[in-house]
């Protein structure tokens, strides 16, 4: 490891020791002193900034004198702080009175142009512009011309419009756009005062990273559509969350107002999604406010439901679920926290008897002790961790459709670490619309036919192993010469020969169509990455948002420890319904009518089963089918975990009451179990992470307030004993 | 004094553009003996010349090239800088079209000199002509084995690639060049004690020397002729002799060749003098310069030191003459127009700033001036001098703020008046 030298700077009189070639804004930072500035982003590169001025500082360096003493020399013009390496007796000084009119020219010549329209501006009130005119701007304007006038209210995108007379041109949105989503949508078009940000001739603003612009935004230029006019800042108020879209586990926070969820923004952490949010994350909230979250517990009464009370709804759910007894069966929980699982499965479990659970969805999924005899109890690689790798493989995974979050590391890996990034995908990939594709920073790109992928992973299985045999030529970088027969007999076309490996770690991304379907792929490059001397781990990552908690908690037919004999999965329950072995179904969260692989085979088992209760948030095609469909409380109002796919445990908050009369899953099965004469006394989440805390060893360092802000990682498998 | 020619000794001499011809006058000799020499000894030699860029900076040649060698091995560049757009100046463009071997030589020259094997020549789009002229003559350079392998004996090259640019001032500033050159916007890039010099890390990262075109046709003749001759012309602090380019109310404009330290008068005589009238003003060095008034310019020696002492700079050379009938509110509309129009826009007070004074002066010379805007001319200047992110900021204020110190009562006229001081027929006319 390189050792971190420091220097002394001395800003406005204090000196401190920084970081050699930290830029002078932050070390002042360190000395509480905040230098204004609207184009310095830390996360974006400083090349094309350095632009708005409004960082200005007297910079002074120590110069030998002829005769071996230091003087003090006061550079001729004044340095933006935001690009400036601190160096070893830099004497900076942000106040001087040249500094002072410096700052004050600098917002004139921003505002001259600037439409000044803040109360109609959804900036307002939280402008970087609009407060730094506060402080160090002139009052008034000597501006008598005619500002300019391009149009205002420009649609980029089907999220994010843009108002360009209120743009200052601080090239934070087009070099998001270059340096972190890598897409490049959005880039200046003509020069001088004329310059705009656009996206390339009237094409659509595409990017499924779009709406981080808007929070990158220094002024009110671009805007979220669906936010726009909703609100103003200070009437919000705000909740910390975590995104539900998928398994990354983002951390955001939740403005809403009187009940009503209007924006969701990026909360910083540096371990999940530094202070990133993808499209699908920011946008897709709509179902907490939705028209139609159902309201009350419904009853089928013949063809319609009828609105019932909780209490008779719940009867009526304990008595079905008791005649079912072993023969009940639950689906879904993927979307459940921690805490409804935990609870759920007491329910099944220790209430009924029946360890026919499942939370997967697809066809055929692999048992869990397949896939322990497979891949063993290694550990996922944690998001952070991408930035230390010196080969990152993503194999049949569309990385920024099925983990966004998690494409933007690998890709800051990739651009600004130097790791070597190989895919081998579908070729049908190739053609998908979007814009943000690993092929464009990977170092290799081989592209297969379904059916390719044993074949290409025993040619990486080759290169992985062959380029480390001691005995070995140095092949590897020529593997195609030297493939086994599997991959010739597989006629493989490869877009480029698989590179030789460099030592250093390994991260092996698998996506979901590919070992879900079979652990063959998964399999043949973890015995390759066992040969290895290096660390190389496999990761087949859960996609919903609490599908990691369903694995840790066991929310599986062969899940338990306690169970003799395993369950019955997915495909066996939808089956014991049609042919009577399964008399009752719970569905949780999920939509199973649509997302289930055969929605054909969920229709009749729904229709011929003899008790279906559904919990959602609307009346969904499955719960149009249940007997009883029970309201569930969205993530905004309630509290608890979810377990994120790199195994994180993060605490989502209640941002505000429903107001309807929805309930908590883990309140609705406790309420079930307590019926059904097993007591389950949870007054709230903390008393259930808690249980959960005691009874499963990987959360045994859990406690309801070790969490923080930032979550924590579970421990780590390698160092437990296996399950 | 009279001129001293060098790089235009043989200016006169037909078909000196050809390489054929050009080697009767000595051509390329200095490319020869430059690969005799290592590349120590030849920058060495630059450095006994005292050269100094001459691309308006006056920065000494031999630390640029000194600056190359450090580096650790790898592709390296050669550019030359031939985005000639200061208005006033038209001296890169004579070289290119008479002299374009000279040219080529001196960035052969450099590519040794520097252990580079690559050179790019970024010629002004509108330059069609001594594009022509320069691809003519690296192509004869290639058949004589001047660049490629050719008459090389180590196995080094030295290949030229003709770049032409696409209409932007702000491309003849160096890192924008090399932005423009490498596909990007033609933005200028960070510079010390931001980021490295080009030297270090400038085309793709590599180590990039970049000059200006007369800069380079000054090597050749220095390698051939000895750096002490070279430094015997011109004055202890600015060696040598500088094309100066003459233009506007004199009787012969044209390029001179001069020793540096020449009084400016002296020039104006070269060039045959006022015509039409009284003198008024000269901006010495192109449009980016204080401007002098007659008065001033009597005792002005054309050097460095020289054009600071007077309150002004010897910047490109381009030195424009004008006569008693010059409006100089005029003059400074047309030149706050064209750095408004050249401003790329990246930053805030050079974008901004450049717009506001053009829409000043639009309203000053409309008859809409009002008694502050002199001073708020002045404001504005000083709001963007030293505080832009390139010099183009600092060139478009120089002038303007100049002039206003200078010819208050012709802006003050204009206001009150709201018609031209010098009457009717004054100059510039512009529609």
């Amino acid at each position: 490891m390189s050792q971190v030298e420091f220097v002394n700077i001395t800003i406005d009189g204090t000196t401190v020791q920084v970081p050699a070639g930290e830029m002078v804004i932050e070390s002042a930072r360190r000395v509480g002193i905040e230098i204004p500035h609207f184009c310095y982003h830390p996360r974006l590169t400083m090349e094309a900034g350095a632009n708005c001025r409004m960082c200005l500082v007297e910079v002074s360096m120590p110069r030998k004198n002829p005769d071996g003493t230091l003087a003090l020399a006061r550079m001729p013009k004044p340095q933006t702080s935001c690009s400036l390496p601190a160096a070893e007796g830099m004497v900076i000084e942000t106040e001087t009175p040249m500094i002072v009119e410096a700052r004050k020219g600098m917002l004139e010549f921003l505002l001259i142009n600037h439409p000044l329209d803040c109360p109609i501006c959804d900036r307002g009130g939280e402008c970087p512009l609009q407060n730094n005119t506060m402080h160090y701007g002139a009052a008034t304007t000597r501006f008598v011309e005619e500002k300019r006038h391009p149009p205002k209210a420009y649609p980029l995108s089907k999220y994010v419009i843009f108002d360009r007379e209120r743009c200052i041109h601080c090239a934070r949105c087009t070099r998001f756009a270059s340096d972190i989503s890598g897409d490049a949508q959005l880039d200046f078009l003509k020069r001088g005062a004329d310059m705009e940000v656009s996206s390339f001739r009237d094409t659509e603003f595409t990017s499924l990273y779009s709406g981080n612009v808007i929070e990158v935004c220094p002024v009110g230029a671009l805007l979220s559509r669906p936010y726009r006019f909703t609100a103003r800042p200070w009437d919000l108020s705000t909740q910390k969350s975590i995104c539900t879209e998928c398994s990354n586990g983002c951390n955001i926070k939740l403005d809403h107002r009187a009940g009503k969820l209007l924006r969701v923004n990026a909360r910083l952490n540096e371990e999940v999604n530094e202070e990133w949010t993808c499209d699908q994350g920011k946008f897709g909230m709509d179902y907490a406010s939705h028209e139609k979250r159902l309201r009350r517990p419904l009853i089928r009464d013949g063809a319609v439901f009828r609105e019932v009370s909780w209490d008779e709804a719940l009867t009526h759910v304990a008595t079905a679920l008791s005649e079912a007894g072993p023969a009940a069966a639950f689906l879904g929980g993927a979307r459940s926290s921690n805490e409804d699982l935990f609870v759920l499965r007491r329910l099944f479990q220790e209430v009924l008897g029946s360890q026919n659970m499942d939370h997967r969805l697809g066809p055929a999924y692999p048992s869990a002790a397949d896939v322990r005899a497979a891949l063993g109890s290694q550990s996922p690689t944690p998001i952070a961790a991408y930035e230390r790798m010196t080969t990152i493989i993503v194999f049949g995974c569309d990385l920024a459709v099925e983990l966004p979050i998690l494409y933007l590391r690998v890709r800051k890996a990739a651009v600004r670490r130097g790791a070597k990034v190989i895919e081998c995908q579908p070729s049908s990939y190739r053609e998908r619309p979007h814009a943000n594709k690993v092929t464009d920073f990977a170092h290799s790109s081989i592209w297969y036919e379904p059916g390719q992928e044993t074949a290409i992973a025993e040619a990486l299985a080759h290169v992985m192993t062959g380029g480390r045999d001691p005995g070995a030529s140095d092949g590897a970088s020529d593997a195609a010469a030297s493939l086994p027969n599997a991959v010739a007999e597989a006629n493989v076309e490869f877009g480029s020969a698989i590179p030789r490996l460099d030592d250093g770690p390994i991260a092996i991304i698998i996506g979901r169509d590919v070992w879900s379907r079979s652990l063959s792929v998964p399999a043949t490059l973890k015995a390759a990455a066992d040969k290895m001397g290096t660390p190389c781990v496999i990761n087949t990552y859960a996609c919903s948002v609490n599908e990691q908690g369903a694995r840790e908690l066991g929310i599986l037919p062969d899940g338990s420890v306690q169970a003799s004999a395993p369950g019955l999965n997915a495909d066996q329950i939808l089956h014991g319904l049609k042919d009577g072995t399964v008399k009752a179904l719970w569905v949780s969260g999920v939509d199973i009518a649509s997302q289930f692989h055969d929605p054909e085979l969920v229709t009749q088992s729904l229709e011929q089963a003899p008790f279906v209760v559904v919990t959602a948030l609307d009346l969904n095609r499955t719960a149009t089918m249940a007997d009883v469909v029970l309201p569930l409380a969205s993530v905004a109002e309630y509290d608890g975990t979810y377990t994120s796919m790199e195994r994180r445990v993060q605490r989502f908050h209640q941002a505000f009451d429903a107001g309807v009369d929805v309930r908590e899953e883990w309140r609705i099965a406790a309420n079930v179990g307590m019926r059904l004469g097993v007591d389950m006394p949870y007054a709230s989440w903390r008393d259930i992470f808690g249980a959960i805390a005691t009874s499963e060893r990987a959360f045994a360092e859990c406690t309801p307030d070790n969490l923080g802000d930032g979550g924590r990682l579970l421990a780590d498998r390698n160092n437990e004993d296996s399950r | 004094m009279a001129e001293k020619l060098v790089l235009f000794e043989h200016r006169h001499l037909p078909g000196v553009e050809t390489a054929a011809v050009y080697e009767t006058v000595g051509g390329y000799e200095g490319l020869r003996r430059a690969l005799q020499m290592t590349p120590a000894g030849v920058i060495e030699e630059i450095k006994v010349s005292g050269l100094q860029g001459r691309g308006g900076a006056g920065f000494p040649t031999w630390i640029k090239w000194n600056g190359m060698l450090g580096n650790p091995p790898g592709d390296r560049y050669v550019v030359c800088n031939a985005d000639e757009g200061e208005p006033g100046t038209f001296k890169d463009r004579e070289l290119m079209l008479r002299f374009p071997h000279m040219i080529v030589e001196g960035m052969a020259i450099a590519g040794h000199a520097t252990g580079s094997a690559t050179g790019y020549i970024y010629i002004r789009g509108e330059f069609t002509e001594p594009a022509d002229a320069i691809r003519r003559a690296v192509d004869e350079a290639y058949e004589r084995g001047y660049l490629g392998e050719g008459i090389r004996t180590d196995g080094s090259r030295f290949d030229i690639h003709v770049h032409l640019g696409a209409g932007s001032y702000e491309c003849g500033e160096e890192t924008a060049l090399m932005s423009s050159l490498m596909g990007e916007r033609g933005q200028p890039r960070a510079k010390p004690p931001h980021a490295p010099l080009p030297v270090v890390a400038g085309l793709w990262r590599r180590p990039t020397l970049i000059n200006n075109v007369e800069t380079y046709a000054c090597a050749p003749h220095i390698l051939r002729r000895g750096g002490a001759w070279y430094a015997s012309m011109g004055t202890e602090r600015a060696k040598g002799t500088k094309i100066f380019s003459v233009s506007g109310h004199v009787a012969r404009p044209g390029n001179y060749e001069i020793e540096l330290g020449t009084p400016l008068l002296e020039l104006l005589d070269m060039a045959g003098g006022v015509t039409g009238g009284a003198l008024k003003a000269i901006i010495p060095g192109g449009s980016s310069v204080p401007i002098l008034p007659a008065a001033k310019c009597t005792d002005v020696r054309l050097d460095y030191d020289g054009c600071r002492a007077a309150g002004t700079m010897l910047g490109s050379g381009g030195c424009m003459v004008f006569n008693e009938t010059t409006d100089i509110v005029k003059l400074m509309w047309v030149t706050a127009r064209f750095y408004a129009h050249e401003s790329c826009g990246k930053c805030t007070p050079c974008r901004e700033g450049t717009r506001w004074m053009a829409k000043i002066m639009d309203r000053i010379v409309q008859g809409k001036g009002r008694p502050e805007d002199p001073d708020l001319l002045v404001s504005v200047c000083n709001n963007i001098d030293g505080r832009s992110y390139c010099p183009l900021g600092d060139a478009a204020a120089w002038p303007i703020r100049a002039s206003v110190l200078q010819y208050r009562d012709e802006y003050e006229h204009w206001v009150r008046h709201k018609t031209s001081p010098v009457g009717e027929h004054s100059v510039p006319k512009v529609a």
